[in-house]
């Protein structure tokens, strides 16, 4: 039934990111008027913002996020939110896509080609990356 | 990720089965640079039970593609699912990384 809310409260550390992918992978048979691709692409952002958050959280292992989904008619929403030190941007908006044989850097520019909406915010001392795609 | 190992022919077939991503992104950059330190610098990963990739895994894939071609080889990649084929697209990898249908197609030449 669109409309749903879906919540996971975790560690952000690695293992974290499966807890992430479960719960995307389960919702579509909940829901099918969210189509595979969209669901596709929306957990392969969701995946790169949380891996960033990952990447970032400090201290290490003690950072704690909450997940928040939602299902709506005409789009899939989320936030993440975590309690680990405030998120800096090493430049203004999203990084362009890297080119070339480069390993890294390839995470947030890919998220924001398959979202309609893609903000981080620092709130009362949170972190909070909200994203959304509207369905196809 | 399971990680399995095989010869075929004078290639290295790498079979990823589950997610590549944060987690299990270095098995594979390790697996590819014993492989190529073996002596082993055609590699071809099989993604056919690969059900997602993200961009940690994108990285080890252009690691080890690097590593292969220094080894004078190549790493190239099959049974690609659409998941994988589109993160490749969106990030312009599959120019360098084509997608294969299979092992035996992207063995082909070798």
């Amino acid at each position: 039934m669109a409309g749903e809310t879906y919540t996971v409260f975790g560690l952000a550390v690695p293992e974290g990111l499966d807890e992430l992918h479960d719960l995307i992978e389960s919702i579509g048979e909940e829901h099918p008027h969210v189509s595979d691709s969209d669901l596709m692409l929306f957990e392969t952002a969701v995946i790169e913002i949380a891996g960033n958050v990952v990447e970032h959280a400090r201290p290490r292992g003690q950072v704690k996020w909450t997940f928040t989904l939602s299902v709506l008619p005409d789009r899939i929403e989320a936030v993440l939110a975590d309690d680990g030190v405030a998120y800096v941007a090493k430049g203004e908006g999203v990084p362009d896509m890297p080119v070339g044989l480069t390993e890294r850097g390839r995470g947030l520019a890919l998220a924001s080609r398959v979202l309609d909406f893609l903000v981080h915010e620092r709130i009362h001392g949170t972190n909070r990356w909200r994203m959304a795609r509207t369905l196809s | 990720m399971n990680l399995e190992k095989r010869m075929q022919g004078q290639v290295v077939v790498l079979s990823c089965a589950g997610r590549l991503n944060m987690t299990s992104a270095r098995a594979l950059r390790d697996a590819v640079g014993t492989t190529v330190e073996g002596g082993s610098s055609r590699v071809v990963v099989d993604l056919t039970n690969t059900s997602f990739v993200d961009s940690s895994g994108l990285g080890a894939l252009v690691a080890g593609l690097k590593v292969a071609r220094l080894a004078g080889g190549d790493l190239r990649i099959a049974g690609a699912s659409e998941q994988v084929r589109t993160v490749l697209n969106l990030t312009n990898l599959d120019r360098v990384l084509t997608p294969h249908r299979s092992v035996a197609e992207a063995s082909d030449g070798w």
